[in-house]
């Protein structure tokens, strides 16, 4: 059920009891009532009771489905979001015992199961989902102090909380013995609604950010925080290190069958006949066929597997050769007949003008082709689909209620019919962002036809074929340099098949109803060169290549740091071109066309950690020829969600083979106040990997009818030995808030690294990945 | 056809019905319901499926069970008691403590999805087993250059595997 649950401030105290007399009220925010009214304990099951008979959804009006105050004085949080394995359920953790004034150690969460947690959002929409949990617990707070000036008979002011004991006059009380045999009838006041299909808008879903905790609860100033700021560790950590931990591919149900899919020939074939199945050699085998969808089921997973190979070998599909070739990807971009940007900002008149009136102009292109978010472990889910029309799902989405609403539209019923269960897996990186992709659609289609539990585990070459992906883009810009060498003008603009198609293969196989995406783009650089005046960033949508097919074609979808991570690669290269035409120090340049404190202060401190001397690129060392190798230096920096992020790349290359090594890179951050610093330095280390791997190696390759880069081999990354130096640079501080700190440190990457390889070799490289044999082509031309 | 397979895993024997060409992991994971081989990639190119089998680490992916019969199986869940023989602990200190590798990993905050690590984890005991006192160097090209394939993490944790096995390698030697 999608939920609108605005409250106002004149809003019934919600009370269970009418024979208790109700011992405290504490408003705050103008929409906040107290009262302690059964007994029975502070506990959420009654919610949850309702949840699972009515609706399957918490009330997330009550306090008791967010949180709960155990009698021994430990804390159960409850929160759509999930752990993407970048931290997240620590600094949740964190945030939480910030302003309850307790440890973290006493928190356990619940998280992303649709019908155990009541607000939805995506996974990487962390800042809204910490922002829900923070002010709750900010409410409870405060009812709890209530509470205890009624238990202590002490006014309020006079309180003061540590570890969850609250002392006042010589007396104390521990939070569980305040609220033991109670039930604190606490309201949230939310606003919002839960996600919902919206077919033909946008990514095809609303509501992507679930719902909002409104009102403004006293919250705990940045500069006096206790918890948030420090190391506290991930929880889930010691689970996944001992071999405890449950994951996604780990569910098992009584009478589960296991399948393997049988996919298309091509990206556009249908079936034509389906392979015979040997029931002597695979007895308990059998096939599902759906539409195009195709696979072997069998309660032993080795039998599914080898049945479905046996059946794979001989199924007939038809022929279809529509897509232009991974090699003509840009040819074919630069061909399409646009239509007007998605979206336009910036002031053409003044940028036209300006471009006009320059002394010196630099116009450029660069471009990508497909890359694809690669978890190790590919896609799994297991459906359990009732002959009632109910339908549950295990998965590791990013996005539960976005899957819960897509499997409902998919089957045709209501999202009350659909519970959706989360457990930790494999990275997803972006690609279920929008509750689609996975192997979800195919889980539950095929419970349906054998009405029994299954789960689909996905190949690799399955995953590396028929997952979504990052597409390729093209983008032209044209700047202006006044005659002192500033920057005048600017006008970026980028081309790419979009990036909101997450339907599920298995429901675009079977011809079951998707909630389709509106094709578009969006400008996603924010920008911190305030002293360019005049600027215009232009961003144009297509549909997916191959998109006239029954499976989409190459359905193109967001991936870590999305968006920003293209285009900012564009423009960080031409800023670094622009300070190479004004034989301009590309640290200084960057200074001087800012006036941006905290963009200033953490560039100055990168700089000054990875040793930077002041100088134009190319080095004085530059060459494009020889056996040995050479050095270059390079920055880049960006700003993303209110964090400020820069990087220096100091390579090697060996011209003659091209080859390039990173041996140093130093990344600075500045996320407002650092909630992990830990963590934020894992975050930015392992995001130096991430986008090194991107920079260097990454390309989704096709032919005409088929993506062929579907193994390891294939499709490489970035491997240890490849790891260069990391130093990282952080500053922390209390006046900005917070920012998105888990990811962001990918996208400074391949700017870095291109102008690096500039300051080696005196030649710009326009488009990643840097393999040797494109940097040997570069190098000869 | 299934027959019936006496194998030792974690030091327990352990009778399955399986097919003998079966890839092991699917008889640890289905059979013996131990979650910390993953299945990644299938065809030993990715290590997040890796067991020691008498000590040496092998890719279950594609190692059939019937190769296992006769020798020692170890997963992550069987590396604390490998520690504990090894040191001699009592039963009560064993109970409290983990294999090195397994703390260390703690204490770098090593995994993010965490997915691939139960195979570094294995790759490194393997390693420190072989190398007590590894260089930077050294972890790095055995992560990336022993057959058959690198070790590969897509969150990009290289760097804290790094520290995790040197951590390790001195909490060893202590």
């Amino acid at each position: 059920m999608t939920l609108k649950t605005e409250m106002s401030s004149d809003s019934p105290v919600m009370s269970f009891a009418t024979t208790l007399t109700r011992r405290g009220f504490v408003k705050m925010g103008g929409a906040l009532f107290v009262s302690v009214s059964i007994p029975g304990g502070f506990r959420a099951e009654t919610a949850e009771r309702q949840a699972s008979t009515e609706t399957n959804q918490l009330n997330p009006t009550l306090l008791a489905s967010w949180l709960e105050i155990r009698s021994d004085n430990t804390i159960l949080m409850r929160t759509g979001r999930t752990e993407t394995g970048t931290g997240m359920s620590g600094y949740y953790t964190q945030a939480i015992a910030e302003e309850l004034s307790v440890r973290p150690e006493t928190i356990s969460l619940v998280m992303g199961d649709t019908d155990r947690t009541p607000d939805g959002g995506y996974s990487a929409g962390f800042l809204s989902g910490m922002t829900n949990v923070r002010k709750v617990a900010a409410y409870t707070y405060q009812a709890l102090l209530g509470l205890a000036a009624t238990q202590l008979g002490m006014p309020v002011e006079n309180l003061s909380v540590v570890d969850g004991v609250i002392s006042g006059g010589g007396k104390s009380i521990r939070y569980g013995q305040l609220v033991e045999g109670q039930h604190l009838d606490l309201k949230i006041p939310v606003t919002g609604e839960l996600l919902k299909a919206a077919p033909g808008k946008w990514v095809g879903v609303e509501g992507l950010d679930g719902l909002t905790v409104t009102g403004d609860p006293p919250m705990r100033p940045l500069n006096q925080c206790k918890v948030m700021g420090t190391s506290f560790p991930v929880p889930g950590i010691p689970d996944k290190v001992t071999g405890k931990t449950q994951w996604s591919c780990d569910v098992t149900l009584p009478g589960m069958l296991h399948a393997r899919m049988i996919r298309p020939a091509t990206l556009g074939s249908t079936l034509i006949s389906v392979g015979t199945m040997d029931k002597k050699q695979f007895p308990a085998a059998e096939i599902v066929k759906k539409g195009n969808l195709l696979a072997v089921v069998s309660p032993n997973e080795w039998e599914a597997i080898s049945a479905s190979r046996a059946v794979a070998a001989g199924t007939k599909w038809t022929d279809w050769a529509g897509l232009p070739g991974s090699e003509n990807v840009t040819k074919t971009l630069r061909a399409y007949k646009w239509n007007a940007p998605s979206e336009s900002r910036g002031k053409p008149a003044d940028v036209t003008s300006a471009l006009a009136n320059a002394a010196k102009k630099i116009s450029v292109s660069y471009e990508q082709p497909y890359v694809r978010h690669a978890p190790i472990g590919p896609f799994v889910a297991v459906a359990d689909v009732r002959s009632d029309g109910s339908a549950t799902v295990w998965t590791h989405s990013a996005q539960s209620q976005g899957l819960r609403a897509r499997i409902a539209y998919m089957l045709g019923t209501t999202p009350e019919q659909v519970v959706v269960r989360w457990l930790d897996h494999s990275g997803q990186y972006g690609r279920t962002t929008f509750g689609g992709d996975g192997a979800e659609s195919d889980a539950v289609i095929l419970s349906q036809l054998t009405q029994k539990p299954v789960r689909v585990q996905w190949t690799l070459e399955e995953d590396m074929k028929w997952s979504s992906v990052s597409p390729a883009w093209v983008s032209d810009i044209q700047a202006g340099l006044d005659p002192s060498g500033h920057l005048t003008a600017l006008h970026s603009v980028f081309y790419s098949p979009h990036m909101f198609d997450p339907r599920p293969i298995g429901a675009l196989l079977a011809g079951m109803p998707c909630s389709a995406s509106e094709p578009g783009g969006w400008v996603a650089t924010e920008w911190v060169y305030d002293k360019i005046q005049n600027r215009l960033e232009d961003a144009y949508g297509m549909p997916n290549l191959g998109a006239e097919t029954a499976s989409g074609g190459l359905r193109g979808n967001i991936m870590r740091t999305p968006g920003q991570r293209q285009q900012n690669f564009a423009l960080e290269g031409l800023i670094n071109e622009a300070a190479a035409a004004a034989n301009a120090d590309p640290v200084q340049f960057r200074l001087d066309h800012t006036t941006d404190e905290r963009l200033i202060n953490i560039l100055k401190a990168t700089a000054q950690a990875a040793g930077w001397e002041r100088r134009s690129s190319p080095g004085p060392q530059a060459r494009k020829t020889g056996r040995t190798p050479v050095n270059g230096r390079g920055v880049c920096a960006m700003r993303r969600e209110n964090a400020y992020w820069v990087g220096i790349a100091e390579i090697t290359v060996v011209p003659d083979t091209g080859v390039i090594h990173v041996s140093r890179f130093t990344i600075g951050g500045e996320p407002g106040k650092i909630i992990n610093p830990r963590q934020f330095g894992l975050c930015m280390k392992s995001g130096v990997a991430m986008g090194l791997s991107e920079a260097l190696k990454e390309e989704v390759t096709f032919d005409k009818s088929k993506v062929t880069s579907t193994n390891w081999d294939r499709y490489k990354i970035l491997t240890m030995e490849e790891m260069p130096e990391i130093k990282i640079v952080t500053l922390s501080r209390d006046d900005k808030q917070f920012g998105g700190g888990s990811e962001g440190a990918n996208a400074v990457c391949p700017p870095a690294v291109t102008a690096a390889f500039f300051d080696a070799t005196g030649i710009q490289a326009h488009r990643i990945p840097l393999t040797p044999s494109y940097v040997t082509t570069l190098l000869k031309s | 056809m299934p027959s019936e397979l006496t194998l030792t895993v974690n030091g327990a024997k352990q009778v399955v019905s399986a097919a003998p060409e079966t890839p092991l992991i699917f008889v640890l994971r289905n059979e013996l319901k131990l979650s910390g081989p993953r299945l990644g990639c299938g065809m030993a190119q990715c290590g997040s499926c890796s067991v020691l089998l008498d000590g040496e680490e092998i890719r279950t992916c594609i190692t059939p069970v019937s190769y296992a019969v006769g020798k020692q199986v170890t997963t992550i869940e069987g590396l604390r008691a490998v520690w504990a023989i090894e040191k001699k602990l009592s039963a009560a200190e064993a109970a409290k403590t983990l294999h090195p590798v397994q703390q260390a990993w703690i204490d770098e905050q090593v995994p993010q999805c965490g997915y691939c690590q139960s195979g570094m984890m294995i790759a490194a005991v393997e390693l420190l087993a072989r190398n007590p006192n590894p260089t930077i160097a050294q972890i790095k090209d055995t992560f990336t250059n022993k057959p058959p394939s690198p070790h590969l993490c897509r969150c990009g944790t290289y760097a804290a595997i790094i520290d995790a096995v040197q951590r390790a390698a001195r909490a060893m030697k202590a």
